[in-house]
Order: structure tokens, then C-alpha cells, then sequence
């Protein structure tokens, strides 16, 4: 097993490294469950890596991984050098993730929120109000940051949740299905946001199931499924390697493709929520 | 472990805390109000009660009356609260409207007892020839009062009926006695006398000796118990537990904040509560005592102060640690309430077998977390301080909240546990580790 020391200097110097990484629940129903089954990947400065796959496919269970909030059962994985399981403070520390399941706190205001954020992920103490007042500027939230989070709109509360998310100004950002449940011009807005954050130089991992998302945001993109990734590269790359043009038929190709194993539910899983991505947007 | 991160979070949590309202109201306000306002509610209603009672008017019979003791029946009529109703000896036939005296015209149907059964009256005084003795006097007599002691307004007829009687009885005996040549001194030989060496400050210690630990007790325990459920059950609830899981610091300096600010809370609760006490037992308690309370002093000595609110931290520590590990099961509120329940019922009931005098703190009883500390406060209220228990106390609790603090660490090493995930409580918890599933400890807090 890979350590950091034993990194290629040119994987040394990736944001994030994942090598053979697995994770097994144990589900009382269905016994042990294989979610994520060795995968490697690495994503290189700047970019924007997704994540595509169904539900299910082992997309958040990876993320939350690297987040280090669940711990894997073997394998490895560095956040800026930072084993995520002998080092889960450095890694969690070079990192903001945002996902459905990471809301505010509802009691506090929306300059506090990004105040505790900053400091408890160790923002330099002497820049801190500094940085909130950046943060509020740039994200439009002056109007209500002194208004307790649960009564703000849920734009509102993206956008405090977005501005929270990079309040320690962190290399690397982990947005795990960002746009589920948004409408459509919050949907798109956020996608901005994240191509703004990508040109301030942020490495971005993205997990999305809508094809679209992908497309237009990601540099290159895995496609996960039932905890392998099938393939990884750019669109471009996918194209030439499938034959396919849209995401969407690629998708399907390499799904389809899993040796012995026809992933009808997935593909069915998978149409639908293209179905649903297309009259969202 | 990074003392600057514990504080931040720990600030936070209390920020979130103090401004929700059912944390306020069962953490700070409760301790802090609940004797002031239930004194105060009980005064009252007591004020009220004995206000009715007074205007109360007992309608009350006097049957078979000797003439010579005419003059009771209007003593009795003279008593303001009294309405003296017609009623016919015993053996006649009622006669509606056989009226004597007040309340002529008033009439009934049936015997004495069914009359005041039934409501017609109150009560009845009924005269009888005294039991035939050779050494009774002319005109001894026998009165029997004849009530429903099931109904209030009887009752308050009897007192009536009595307290005009007895001082009739008194002065009748008195009258007799100086007419047969007998002094006051004679014939009242035997007296009893009452000397309370106790001062009033003793028997204020001794009353609030058996209240206070029970009620510290539980306010620690309400103060424990909704930040206890919310900084867990209710973050999962809220989706804010994996914001937390998330940060920066370490799960152990996570767990640390939270635990720290459940015992914040229960300790401020055990001490406000305390406060409160100290404020509002003498200037509430002992008008509520009515003319007994002047006897009594209701003040926690200042020498105790400081032993029970170590206690009181202590205790803290141990109920938030309980209370934690019930709550890391739970995946929202409701989950948390039930899961803690029965741990906050767990340190009630043993106060309750505290209330026992018999029961001292010695160096058995301090080996039984939770009654060590009820004994510890009833002691230390009645200024006994028996210095090697109280240590010994002290040692056994600090040893369970190591023990609690173990028991969570185990607990929230086990992943689904600490993110919530884990289903079917703490049962299954415990088949769990008794080696039905796989066990798989996490590494950052097991570790």
C-alpha cells in the first residue's frame, strides 16, 4: 500500500489521490455491503473532477471519504499530502465540503456562521474579519448576514452555505451533488459560482447524475458504478474512447459495457434521472 | 486535542443553545423560577382556599340540647360562619319547619346521619345523657358530631362545631369547678409542656434537607437533558451533524465541546436552581407553613455553598456523560427523547429512597453514585460534613464519569454510530458487540 512517501513526485504534487480505496457497511438486511471497490483516481490542480454516476453508484460514499467523515475500510487516500485516515484534521483542514446533507446551523447568524467556519478551520485569526466581510460582498449576502440563518429563503441559504463551504480558503472543494433539489437559476448560479472558484485556482471534486452538470463543468469526469469507476478522462477523451457524442450515450455505453454484468437497473435509474435533469433545466 | 478549537465549538454550541427556546426555558429558566413561581402558585391557591373556607357558611343542627346548656346553642348561633338549622330529636318523626332557634323553618326529611349525608346539613351536634357513672355531675353531657368526613364543607362543620364547644366545655368544667370549691391549679395538675431544643435555623435545614437533593437532582437532570438530545439527536435531525463531522477538528474535540457544554448547562441549571432556593425559601416558604413557619429558618448555610456546588458540577459531568451515550443512538429529537428517558428516570428514582432520615451518608452510602450526592446536599443543608464520605463521594463520582466517558468513547467509535447511521437503538447495539456483526471500531476516536 502507498504511502505518502511512497507518492510519484508527480502524484506528490495532485491535491487529491485516491489509490484502491474500498468501503464495506454492513447492512442488517443485506449483510456486508461493497460501496466503494478499490478505485484510483487523482485530480490534478485546478480542475474540476466529477463524479457521474446513479444513485447508488458509491459517488457520496467516496466523497464523504475524502471528507473524512467516513473512514475507508482499506485502501488510501491524500487531500494536499494528508492521509485521510492518519491525518483526518490536515486533510479535513485543506478542504470545504458542501453536500445536502451538510446544512447550516440554523441558530446562528450568517456572519457568525462564516466567522466560526473560518476560525475553526484555522483561517489565520488576524484576517478573519476581513475575509467574512470578502465573503459577504462577494457571495451578495450583506442584506441578511446579521439575520439568523433559519429565517432565510433557501437561495439565501446556498449562498451563506457556499460562502461557508470556502470561509478557510481552502485548496481543495468537495461539492457533493450540489444542485439537488435547487431550481433551475440557483442551479445555474451555483454552477458559476463553482467556475468562478475553479478560476481563483481551487481544485474542485464534483459528484453530479445530471449529464448536463457534467458536461458543462467538469474537466474530466469518472463514471462510477456499483463502486468501480469504470472509466476516467476528459469529455473529449470519453468521446474518442466510446464513440459517443453526449455524456449521456457515454454514459450508457460504459455502463452497459460492465463485463458479465448487465446493470439494466442502473441504465433504467440512470434514463430517469436524466429524464429528471432534463425538465429541471 | 486543541484547547482553541474546544472553545470555538464550544462557544458555538452554547450560542445555538441560548437561543433556542425550549433549552432557555428548561436549562435556565425552570431552575431559576420554578420555586419562586410554584411557591408563589401554592401560596396563593392556599390564600384562596382559606378565603372560600372562611366565607363558607356551615349549616350545622344541635338535637337534645339539656336546658341548662341553652346558652351553646346560642353560642353557636352568634358564629358568624355558622347557620343554625331546625333538626328533630332523635326517635321523632321529622317535622318540616319544627324550627329552633336560627333556621327556622328549615325542614328534613329522614335521620340525623341521612341528613347530612344527603347534604341537608352539614353537621350535626347531637346531645346525650352522659354514661351512667356515680361520680357524674349535674349536668355533665356527652356530644357526638355526627359529619361525612368524605365532604369538604362537613368537615370544615365539625372544626366549626368543635372549636364552639370546646371553649364552651372549658368554661363550663371551670364554673363547675369553682363551685365545688376547687382552684384552676388544682384541678389542672398535669400539663404538658413543649421544649424544641432545635433552633429555627435546625428545623429549616431539616425540612429543606429532604427537598432540596431530590429537586437538585432533577433540575441538573432537566438541565442536562434537552441540550443533551439536541447537540446530537437534534443536529441529525437538522442535518448539521456531518457540518460538525466536517470541520477541522479532531471527532475527540468535537465530542469534547458537546460534552462540555450538556454539563455547562446542567451544572448552571444545579446551581441557579440552588440560587433560587437559597433566594426564595424563607421569604416564600414559611408564611406557606402558617403559624408553624415562624418556627422555622429556610436558608442553605453559606458553609454548604461551595460543597454543593462542586457536587452539583460533578453530578453534571456524570448525568451529561449518561446522557450523551443514550442520545449518540438516536437520529432526531424524538429518537433522543426516548432513548434519554429512561437514563433521566434512572437518576431519579434512586433520590426518591434518599427521603428516608434513617439514611446517612457514611462510607457505604458513598459508594452509590447519585444517592451519595442527594446524601452529600441533605447533609451539608443540616451542617453535618463528614469529611472522609464527602471524599470518598467525590472519588466514586469522578470514577463513574470516568467509567460514562469510556463507555462513550466506545460507543462513538463505532462509525454508523457517530454518523448517525446505526438503526434499532441501543438493543441492538448491545447484540451487536455481543459478536451478531461486525464490529469495526473507527480509528479516530477508538484509536
Amino acid at each position: 500500500m502507498k504511502d505518502s512517501t511512497d507518492l510519484d513526485p508527480e502524484l506528490k504534487a495532485m491535491p487529491v489521490v485516491v489509490f484502491q480505496l474500498s468501503k464495506t457497511f454492513y447492512d442488517e438486511s443485506r449483510g456486508e455491503v461493497q460501496a466503494v471497490d478499490r478505485i484510483d483516481f487523482e485530480c490534478h490542480p485546478g480542475e474540476i473532477f466529477g463524479l457521474l454516476g446513479a444513485n447508488g453508484a458509491g459517488k457520496t460514499t467516496t466523497l464523504r471519504m475524502l471528507s473524512t467523515i467516513l473512514e475507508p475500510t482499506s485502501g488510501k487516500a491524500y487531500i494536499q499530502g494528508h492521509e485521510v485516515r492518519r491525518d483526518p484534521e490536515g486533510a479535513r483542514r485543506s478542504l470545504g465540503f458542501y453536500s445536502a446533507s451538510t446544512a447550516l446551523y440554523p441558530r446562528l447568524t450568517g456572519r457568525e456562521t462564516l466567522e466560526f467556519f473560518a476560525r475553526v478551520n484555522r483561517y489565520p485569526a488576524a484576517g478573519v474579519d476581513e475575509r467574512v466581510d470578502y465573503l459577504i460582498e462577494r457571495f451578495g449576502v450583506g442584506e441578511y448576514a446579521d439575520a439568523r440563518v433559519d429565517k432565510l429563503s433557501s437561495g439565501m441559504k446556498q449562498k451563506v452555505s457556499i460562502a461557508r463551504t470556502v470561509a478557510h480558503d481552502p485548496p481543495i472543494l468537495i461539492f457533493d451533488e450540489p444542485t439537488v433539489g435547487l431550481d433551475v437559476l440557483a442551479a445555474l448560479e451555483l454552477q458559476n459560482v463553482i467556475r468562478e472558484l475553479k478560476e481563483d485556482g481551487k481544485t474542485i471534486v464534483f459528484s453530479t447524475h445530471i449529464m448536463s452538470e457534467a458536461e458543462r463543468l467538469c474537466d474530466r469526469i469518472a463514471i462510477i458504478h456499483r463502486g468501480h469507476i469504470l472509466i476516467c478522462d476528459t469529455l473529449e477523451g470519453l468521446r474518442a474512447r466510446s464513440g459517443a457524442h453526449y455524456l449521456e450515450d457515454i454514459f450508457v455505453h460504459y455502463v452497459r459495457d460492465v463485463g458479465g454484468d448487465t446493470p439494466d437497473d442502473a441504465v433504467e435509474d440512470a434514463s430517469v434521472e436524466v429524464l429528471d435533469s432534463a425538465v429541471d433545466e | 486535542m486543541n484547547l482553541y478549537e474546544i472553545r470555538l465549538l464550544y462557544i458555538r454550541e452554547l450560542r445555538s443553545a441560548l437561543r433556542e427556546r425550549s433549552i432557555v426555558i428548561g436549562s435556565l429558566l425552570v431552575p431559576l423560577l420554578l420555586y419562586p413561581v410554584m411557591l408563589w402558585l401554592a401560596f396563593t391557591a392556599i390564600t384562596f382556599l382559606q378565603g372560600q373556607g372562611e366565607r363558607f357558611v356551615s349549616r350545622v343542627a344541635v338535637v337534645g340540647l339539656p336546658a341548662e346548656h341553652e346558652a351553646l346553642r346560642d353560642e353557636i348561633a352568634e358564629v358568624e360562619s355558622v347557620e343554625l338549622v331546625a333538626a328533630p330529636a332523635r326517635g321523632e318523626a321529622p317535622s318540616p319547619g319544627a324550627g329552633e332557634g336560627r333556621g327556622e323553618g328549615s325542614g328534613w326529611a329522614g335521620t340525623l346521619e341521612e341528613a347530612v349525608v344527603t347534604g341537608e346539613v352539614d353537621a350535626v351536634a347531637e346531645f346525650l345523657p352522659p354514661q351512667a357513672s356515680a361520680d357524674d355531675l349535674d349536668g355533665n353531657f356527652r356530644v357526638r358530631l355526627i359529619f361525612d368526613s368524605s365532604e369538604d364543607r362537613s368537615v370544615k362543620a365539625r372544626q366549626r362545631l368543635v372549636e364552639v364547644v370546646d371553649t364552651y366545655r372549658d368554661r363550663w368544667i371551670r364554673r363547675q369547678a369553682t363551685d365545688l370549691g376547687i382552684e384552676d391549679r388544682a384541678w389542672e395538675g398535669i400539663r404538658i409542656e413543649r421544649l424544641d431544643l432545635a433552633t429555627s435555623d435546625e428545623r429549616g435545614a431539616f425540612v429543606l434537607g429532604m427537598m432540596v437533593p431530590l429537586l437538585m437532582i432533577i433540575m441538573i437532570a432537566v438541565g442536562c437533558f434537552y441540550p443533551a438530545v439536541d447537540t446530537i439527536a437534534g443536529e441529525r435531525e437538522r442535518s448539521t451533524w456531518e457540518t460538525s463531522l466536517s470541520l477541522a477538528p479532531s471527532r475527540t474535540a468535537l465530542l469534547v465541546s458537546k460534552y462540555l457544554y450538556v454539563a455547562t448547562l446542567g451544572g448552571v441549571a444545579g446551581l441557579l436552581n440552588l440560587a433560587a432556593m437559597t433566594l426564595s425559601m424563607s421569604a416564600i416558604l414559611a408564611p406557606l407553613m402558617g403559624d408553624d413557619g415562624a418556627g422555622f429558618e429556610f436558608r442553605i448555610p453559606w458553609a454548604a455553598m461551595p460543597l454543593m456546588a462542586a457536587a452539583s458540577v460533578l453530578l453534571a459531568l456524570f448525568i451529561a456523560a449518561g446522557m450523551m451515550v443514550c442520545a449518540a443512538f438516536a437520529r432526531n429529537f424524538k429518537e433522543g427523547q426516548s432513548m434519554v428517558g429512561p437514563f433521566y428516570m434512572l437518576c431519579i428514582v434512586p433520590v426518591l429512597f434518599v427521603q428516608s432520615p434513617d439514611l446517612t451518608l457514611n462510607l457505604r452510602t458513598a459508594l452509590i453514585p447519585i444517592v451519595n450526592v442527594a446524601l452529600l446536599f441533605r447533609e451539608a443543608i443540616t451542617g453535618v460534613f463528614d469529611v472522609p464520605a464527602i471524599a470518598l463521594t467525590f472519588a466514586v463520582e469522578g470514577l463513574t464519569i470516568a467509567a460514562c466517558l469510556a463507555v462513550a468513547r466506545f460507543v462513538l467509535g463505532f462509525e454508523d454510530v457517530v454518523t448517525g447511521t446505526h438503526q434499532g437503538g441501543i438493543g441492538k447495539f448491545l447484540g451487536r458487540i455481543r459478536g451478531r456483526a461486525p464490529r469495526r471500531p473507527m480509528r479516530e476516536i477508538a484509536s
